[in-house]
């Protein structure tokens, strides 16, 4: 369904240049729970933001669903990540202005969808990661763990084929973060998203069907 | 519904950073506030200026000694002023002249009445056809006429008639009042008359003599002669006739005649000036206020750049971006913009109190301050949202 194949990026720094990603592929199937874990400063951080379409590989070919990604059209990577990712990261990065409920539709607001659809679709996901009855809270009323689910609920609402949930337990205590994993397990095996989440936990890590490791810029399965 | 959003969005984000808001309102306020007040109170004021032409006949003419320019010619015209019985031949020897009135201006001083200082008076000295050519009217008592030649009778205006009831209780009309070495009889009140730009003296503050009396002061002639012209012929042809005319006159100075539409004009082209600076100074407050606008913008941008990450991350474009922080700018400075119509219209509405002009709403000013007010905010507004566009989302998403 995803597929990277062959991916190098290379920064410049200063006069030479280093090398994070060098020939790193992976396929991703729907219905997948995959984890990508490795020391920090190995590359996992830049292979989430090519996996999420927010930087460009400087070499390589990454294909969603048989299409390759046309890198050249930042109008089109944004409606790719509209619409095939969703994004869960280690701060949840909620608006802090916005309800829990407007949080979540913010991704549909952005495909232009009708106010009916987003409150129908808001709902059916905040129900989905149990925040339902808090639809109406600011972040800043809800706990770390419920924020997260929030942030689940915005990754989910926009229907992507892909959840990539970065170090999604790293800012939470290990209840917490276990109960987060909970959802993500269940959300995987009850509705069956596709869900790969970057993490340097090992414990997060095992709890995933797939396990990918980061070394050095390679990826190993 | 992307648009609806970005506007509940804007208000919002305005709403929370209302002092940063009030400070980058008051440059627009002030820039849209002034703008406004020039453009109603110089419309204003031109149409009392046309309305007062219309009251005081637009077939007026003016004639003035001229003044020429060398010195030893002035000195010698200044010495011989106009001839009273040439000037009051005019109708007689030129047609296109139906009635003269001249009137020397000049000296006054306290006015005294029962042995009280009353107010300050000038002494005018006029003829019969004065009252009717100038629009004054009798309030009580009787004009001037001819009979009243060398006599000592006069017309006070209304401030002056007022100010002898109130200090003795008795009508003005048959009273004494003293100027100086003069005691003159008051043989009639005058109206109150509105303040018309176009007379060069004021009514109401006036004690008026007949003329013959006036200009046997020392040092007193006819000031300005106005001349009505005779039905049916043009202003400009009058006026060349008379010159022909007064040419011909031994030992009689040179006049300059201007005519109503070339004080029309002349009017017209200082309020030209004078809307043109007015729209210099508002232009530059206008200026200061769009470069508030894109300061306050520029610093929402970079408090915000978190959520404009996330916002890309989570499909926004660079054009949904674009246009949440270009609503936003246009949405402060309208604020902006609909205060300053308010302020203008107010500034213009208390000038127009006291100069005792008639108030209009202008709604070419409202129309004009909502639409500089929305340009100035897209103006200034393009290049934070820009900014804001261009952002990368990695970094932009790793901002604290």
């Amino acid at each position: 369904m995803l597929s990277l194949q062959g991916i190098r990026k290379s920064y410049k720094i200063g006069p030479s240049e280093v090398e994070v990603l060098k020939g790193v592929s992976l396929d991703v199937a729907s219905g997948d729970l995959l984890s990508i874990s490795g020391p920090s400063g190995c590359g996992k951080s830049t292979l989430m933001n090519i996996l999420g379409l927010l930087d460009r590989p400087t070499a390589g070919h990454y294909t969603i669903q048989g299409k390759p990604v046309a890198y050249d059209s930042d109008d089109e990577l944004s409606n790719i990540r509209n619409r095939s990712i969703g994004f869960v990261f280690q701060q949840y990065h909620l608006l802090p202005k916005l309800t829990a409920l407007e949080n979540v539709t913010l991704p549909m607001v952005y495909r232009g969808a009708s106010k009916a659809l987003m409150l129908e679709r808001g709902m059916r996901t905040l129900k989905l990661v149990g925040m339902d009855g808090r639809s109406h809270h600011k972040p800043s009323e809800l706990s770390g763990g419920q924020q997260q689910r929030v942030a689940i609920a915005r990754a989910l609402a926009g229907s992507p084929q892909l959840i990539l949930a970065d170090e999604p337990t790293g800012a939470l205590d290990a209840r917490v973060g276990q109960d987060i994993m909970d959802l993500f397990l269940q959300l995987n095996s009850d509705q069956h998203i596709t869900i790969a989440i970057i993490t340097h936990d090992s414990h997060v890590a095992r709890q995933c069907r797939r396990q990918a490791v980061m070394r050095d810029g390679e990826l190993h399965e | 519904m992307i648009f609806q959003a970005n506007l509940n969005e804007a208000f919002r984000s305005l709403a929370s950073a209302k002092q940063r808001t009030a400070l980058a309102l008051i440059g627009i306020v002030i820039g849209i506030g002034s703008v406004i007040a020039m453009v109603s109170i110089g419309s204003m004021a031109q149409q009392e200026a046309l309305r007062q032409f219309k009251e005081l006949g637009t077939d007026v003419l003016t004639l003035e000694k001229d003044f020429l320019p060398d010195d030893d010619a002035r000195a010698a015209s200044t010495a011989r002023g106009l001839n009273l019985n040439i000037v009051m031949g005019l109708p007689t020897a030129v047609p296109a002249v139906a009635d003269v009135s001249p009137y020397t201006q000049g000296g006054g001083g306290d006015v005294f009445h029962m042995g009280k200082s009353l107010t300050q008076a000038s002494l005018m000295g006029v003829t019969a056809s004065f009252f009717a050519m100038n629009k004054l009217m009798i309030a009580e008592g009787r004009a001037l006429s001819d009979l009243d030649s060398n006599s000592k009778f006069v017309v006070v205006g209304a401030q002056l008639a007022s100010q002898i009831t109130e200090h003795s209780g008795l009508p003005p009309t048959g009273q004494q009042i003293r100027m100086g070495d003069h005691v003159f009889t008051v043989a009639g009140t005058l109206a109150k008359a509105s303040q018309a730009a176009l007379r060069r003296f004021d009514p109401n503050t006036a004690i008026m003599v007949h003329i013959t009396s006036a200009l046997r002061l020392p040092g007193s002639e006819i000031s300005l002669v106005n001349a009505r012209v005779s039905g049916g012929i043009s202003n400009d042809k009058a006026a060349a006739d008379i010159q022909v005319h007064l040419s011909r006159q031994a030992g009689f100075p040179g006049v300059r005649i201007s005519s109503p539409e070339e004080l029309i004009k002349q009017m017209e082209s200082q309020m030209r000036m004078y809307t043109l600076l007015l729209g210099a100074i508002g232009s530059i407050s206008l200026v200061v206020g769009g470069v508030g606008v894109m300061n306050v913008m520029l610093v929402s941008v970079s408090e915000r750049r978190r959520e404009i990450g996330i916002r890309r991350a989570l499909g926004a474009r660079q054009s949904d971006i674009k246009g949440q922080f270009l609503i936003e700018s246009v949405i402060l400075a309208l604020l902006g913009g609909l205060l300053g119509v308010v302020l203008g219209e107010l500034a213009a509405w208390l000038v127009c109190r006291f100069a005792n002009w008639q108030f209009d709403v202008s709604f070419a000013a409202i129309v004009l301050g909502v639409g500089v007010s929305t340009a100035i905010g897209v103006f200034f507004g393009i290049y934070p949202a820009s900014q804001a566009a261009r952002l990368d989302p990695i970094v932009a998403l790793r901002a604290s």
